[in-house]
């Protein structure tokens, strides 16, 4: 009676009350509920609409490494990130993998393929052992149908989607060399932790040299050779996973090609 | 020429524009058409978003710019196409550039006034939500391609790729 089983924490459903999981996850059973929706875009609907919301989506949690949905599968639906991070790749045609960006918390992945029906584009894998919320695509366009609210809002996530691929064509058709583009790289994640005024930003590195070559497009040993050239610049300074830029300037000379 | 939607015979050939008479009626009230010579600039990279363009006829050139100035174009969009429409649903400044290659005629719609032209008619906004959607994949299409070109040799793969086409 005392042993609880391993997934207790999922199969426990107090409503609205956070169990602890063998993940370290507090999952959260009913978004009416959830802390963390005002933050989100998409999770910020109206209450009617997310009364609706919570009759048709599937709570469920992943480990760490786990594949939502692989480029080319015909669409099964949405997953709203929860918690957690999530890879998402793209394979180029010569089967080269290239990471997208890591989603965040508050996004919704599959979205276009959902919508429109076509095979998904990417590849979507948990970096950490995540929540997410999964709706079938049937009960998902019927949902965007019947809520204006949120269709606005499935509109604002593609855009803000459609601009950070924008972004990556950019990055990856016009810069010439891989210093160039991991410098932006260092630089753009200098900017999201709130580092940005510094004057030598923190940054947490939570990617491996070889992920982090798959984001810009090169090889592994790129990616290493070109951290020990920054390190040996006095650019950047490496405590265990954590990266200091002391030069910004320099980087940002190296950004801009100069 | 054309001066309301409702008299448009090229309407229910597009997928925007082919809206019920009711919607139309109130999306004429909020557009602006004008005439523009050709190449000019709709709008460019990085400027604050006004709202979104509607092509009647002509063709537009869509690039996008690196921070040193190179430049790329990423598809040349035709008649009935909607341009803008990421930067003004996401409210951030126009992603790329839009450079009209003939004279055209262009149905100018501001970013408020779509708004809630858009939310008083969710079926409209199931429209945009596909349409953005196609946008989304045409640009990983791009993304796709893209990652192929070695960097330090573009200039090899494209004419390979040209070959097989």
């Amino acid at each position: 009676m005392q042993r609880e089983p391993e997934n207790a924490g999922i199969r426990c459903q107090v409503q609205g009350v956070v169990v602890l999981t063998p993940y370290g996850l507090d999952i959260i059973e009913s978004c009416l509920a959830c802390k963390m929706r005002a933050e989100h875009i998409f999770c910020d609907l109206q209450p009617a609409a997310l009364q609706s919301f919570e009759s048709i989506k599937y709570a469920t949690a992943y480990p760490k490494g786990a594949i939502l949905f692989v480029e080319g599968q015909a669409p099964r639906g949405i997953f709203v990130l929860c918690k957690g991070r999530v890879k998402l790749s793209i394979c180029s045609t010569d089967g080269k993998t290239l990471i997208l960006k890591i989603a965040e918390p508050g996004e919704v992945l599959g979205l276009s393929a959902s919508v429109s029906g076509k095979p998904y584009e990417l590849t979507a894998e948990t970096v950490d052992p995540c929540q997410i919320n999964f709706v079938k695509r049937d009960d998902f366009l019927r949902f965007l149908k019947e809520n204006s609210d949120a269709c606005l809002r499935v509109a604002e996530q593609l855009s803000d989607k459609y601009n950070s691929a924008c972004r990556e064509i950019r990055a990856l058709g016009l810069s010439h060399s891989a210093a160039e583009k991991l410098a932006k790289l260092l630089l753009e994640w200098s900017t999201r932790n709130g580092e940005t005024h510094k004057a030598e930003p923190r940054l947490k590195l939570a990617l491996t040299h070889e992920e982090i070559a798959q984001m810009i497009g090169t090889s592994r040993e790129t990616v290493t050779r070109l951290f020990a050239d920054l390190k040996r610049r006095q650019i950047v300074q490496a405590k265990g996973s954590t990266l200091l830029i002391r030069n910004k300037a320099a980087l940002k000379a190296m950004a801009l090609n100069q | 020429m054309q001066p309301s939607c409702l008299s448009c015979d090229f309407r229910p050939d597009r997928f925007f524009c082919d809206m019920p008479t009711e919607a139309l009626q109130a999306f004429d009230e909020i557009k602006s058409l004008a005439f523009y010579p050709r190449s000019s600039v709709l709008f460019a990279e990085g400027r604050p978003v006004r709202g979104v363009y509607i092509l009647c006829d002509g063709r537009a050139k869509l690039s996008i710019c690196s921070d040193s100035g190179r430049r790329m174009t990423l598809r040349v969009a035709g008649p009935g196409e909607v341009l803008g429409l990421g930067a003004t649903l996401s409210n951030t400044p126009y992603e790329i550039t839009a450079e009209l290659l003939d004279n055209s005629q262009v149905v100018f719609v501001r970013r408020k006034e779509l708004l809630r032209f858009l939310r008083e008619r969710p079926e409209i906004c199931i429209q945009i939500v596909r349409m953005l959607s196609q946008d989304l994949h045409g640009a990983y299409e791009r993304v796709r391609s893209i990652s192929l070109i070695r960097s330090h040799r573009p200039q090899m793969v494209f004419r390979r790729r040209a070959m097989v086409v």
